[in-house]
């Protein structure tokens, strides 16, 4: 009796318990289904997924040797069943070289991404909660981003730099896009600074570390996550950019240093567009998918943004009698 | 006035901040600058010129000098813009190079990026006017694309369809070899042609990012009571559009023309570098490859003064523009 009594009491509990449970462990997070909803956001985490997806099945779908190996007797092949997408004036595989180059390119930009967004959220929001000294010794390093171009800057840095691996380009891109990051981060979190919360845990003796990183972090999650997203393109642009310009690791195969080999062998000039189109393309739209992601971001949390005619037939209603 | 004085502060500020970084990043940086400089230079170049040694010592901080006074040292060089010796232009003085490529670059972006304002700025007012209609669905999104996409694979494309297969414009260079630069119809007519597809690479790189500002900023003039208010009046859509809405909505596009344009100085780097355009983007990135570190300082400085130009001249254009700044 007692053994029955004990199941009936236990059952109840069962059921509650259970669904909680597999909802956090099964099902989409609130934010990834208003995602999933916006059209845009949809095609670009489809496109992203894509790339992700090729760059971690490499080596079922390529041969790592033929990326990067001279071989004469296959140079300057248009794309053909053989070769999907041609091979370039060294004879190496432009399809290997974009697959495995994904490899490369998305986990660069993605680290110094996550690096940038470290950094930038860490003290960014640090400098616009605490005001005074700290702001403004923030603010003066990250006002560097706002006098010297990116580009020209890097440009500089990797001249003094020999060692071009993988490691000091996450370091000296993610080092500069942070105070980029930074501002837009605590711009935001000014906004934020005198909100009701704030106050309720700053005089129910918080420590400030706890207020940073425990109410408003987490408050401005979106925030960062759209920052995160902005970064991490930018983050792939230029580190493409700077291999193009012959200023990375030439001997590895990213998707720009094919573009690099493409203009230093001027492939373009005999022709031969397919060495620089597909790791052209590969950039441009993982680049796009990344906007597109930062687009739905915003028109989740902006619906002004959204494309949806308002009042439109009425207005063109009107100017038609006009 | 105030207001003025206060802009006038930030940028004695920021040339301040570009002069220093550039004078720190070389003593920042590992390894021995002077070393590396002088493994381009040929043991007869170096002997040929006794004190060169000592003159870039002078201008990356050598040995048994104070990092203060190098700094003081460099901040009274720039002033001269004396930058002392280009080594991969060896003898030429770096000051020399800039001033014979730096006009093309400002000519060439200058041109193409008020091209690129004003077409970015129309599509973005027309788009946000007939929101949803035929020509936002169709152009925003080209234009999205195009923004996404890398200057220089946009370089590579126009070079290989525009240039190669259909032969319309010249792909290499900024002039025909056989004219001579100055003021000689010949060399201007050459330059306009050279500098047609670069040109067209960087608007279509930089007419997405104010598409979609414009768009965006219009969209929420389009709600405010003056907007309906003309409407209301009975005035023509297309006055209302250009002269109410588009407007008040043109300063905050206006306003991101300075950061924007430090941003295609450096993307104008790579434009340069595929057409093979002597600007101070592709003498950069040579000298860059070459390790030729005064010249890279001096150019980095540059690239670094050039915006801060573009934020002055946008404070005058906004003075003009907006009434409120005027007044206060």
């Amino acid at each position: 009796m007692a053994q029955i009594q004990a199941e009936i009491q236990a059952t109840p509990l069962d059921p509650v318990v259970a669904p909680e449970d597999s909802s956090r462990r099964f099902h989409l997070p609130g934010w990834l289904t208003l995602l999933l909803r916006n059209p845009k956001a949809r095609i670009g985490l489809f496109v992203l997924g894509t790339m992700v997806v090729l760059a971690i099945i490499a080596p079922f779908i390529a041969n790592a040797e033929s990326a990067t190996t001279f071989n004469i007797l296959t140079t300057r092949q248009a794309p053909s069943w053989h070769h999907l997408f041609g091979t370039t004036d060294q004879g190496s595989d432009v399809w290997a070289g974009v697959v495995f180059g994904a490899r490369r390119s998305l986990l660069t930009g993605f680290l110094a991404a996550v690096l940038a967004t470290a950094l930038a959220a860490t003290l960014g929001i640090t400098a616009a909660y605490m005001g005074g000294l700290v702001d403004d010794v923030i603010s003066l390093i990250t006002a560097v981003v706002f006098v010297i171009p990116a580009i020209p800057l890097l440009i500089d840095i990797t001249a003094y730099i020999h060692n071009r691996g993988m490691l000091t380009m996450i370091l000296v891109v993610g080092g500069l896009l942070w105070a980029f990051e930074a501002r837009i981060l605590r711009g935001q979190a000014l906004t934020l600074k005198n909100r009701d919360f704030v106050h309720a845990a700053k005089v129910s003796g918080e420590s400030n570390r706890r207020i940073v990183f425990g109410e408003l972090m987490p408050n401005m999650i979106s925030r960062i996550a759209a920052a995160f997203v902005l970064v991490f393109y930018i983050a792939i642009l230029v580190e493409a950019g700077l291999e193009f310009l012959g200023l990375g690791d030439s001997g590895k195969s990213s998707w720009g240093v094919s573009l690099y080999w493409a203009t230093v062998n001027s492939s373009v000039l005999q022709g031969e567009w397919w060495s620089f189109l597909f790791p052209g393309l590969a950039i441009g739209l993982t680049v796009l998918a990344l906007t597109l992601i930062l687009a739905g971001i915003d028109e989740v949390s902006n619906p002004r943004l959204r494309g949806i005619p308002k009042k439109r037939t009425s207005r063109s209603r009107r100017s038609a009698k006009a | 006035m105030r207001w003025f004085l206060r802009r006038l502060a930030f940028y004695v500020f920021a040339i301040w901040l570009a002069l220093t970084i550039t004078f720190l990043i070389p003593q920042l940086m590992p390894g021995d600058p002077i070393g590396g400089l002088l493994q381009h230079l040929t043991p007869a170049q170096i002997q040929a010129n006794p004190g060169i040694i000592e003159t870039y010592e002078k201008i990356f901080g050598g040995k048994g000098q104070s990092v203060w006074a190098a700094y003081w040292q460099y901040l009274g060089r720039a002033v001269h813009l004396n930058f002392g010796l280009s080594t991969s232009n060896y003898p030429t003085p770096v000051n020399e190079v800039i001033a014979r490529t730096l006009p093309y670059s400002i000519v060439l972006v200058g041109v193409s990026f008020v091209f690129a304002f004003i077409l970015g700025t129309t599509i973005g007012m027309i788009a946000a006017w007939r929101r949803g209609g035929t020509f936002d669905t169709i152009f925003v999104p080209i234009f999205m694309a195009l923004g996404a996409f890398p200057a220089y694979f946009t370089a590579l494309l126009i070079v290989y369809f525009l240039g190669l297969k259909l032969g319309w414009f010249p792909i290499q260079h900024a002039y025909g070899l056989d004219t001579t630069p100055g003021l000689n119809w010949p060399f201007i007519s050459s330059a306009v042609d050279h500098g047609i597809l670069p040109g067209l690479v960087i608007v279509l790189a930089f007419a997405g990012g104010w598409v979609l500002n414009m768009r965006t900023v219009m969209i929420n003039t389009i709600s405010e009571d003056y907007v309906s208010m003309a409407q209301a009046k009975g005035l023509k859509d297309r006055r209302v559009m250009t002269r109410y809405a588009a407007r008040n909505a043109i300063l905050p596009p206006l306003n991101g023309f300075a950061p924007q344009f430090a941003t295609a100085v450096g993307g104008v780097i790579f434009v340069e570098l595929v057409f093979s355009y002597p600007g101070a983007g592709y003498t950069l990135q040579q000298a860059a490859l070459g390790k030729d570190l005064p010249l890279t300082q001096a150019l980095l400085l540059v690239f670094a003064i050039c915006p801060i130009i573009a934020m002055f001249l946008t404070d005058i254009a906004n003075l003009f523009l907006d009434p409120r700044i005027r007044q206060s």
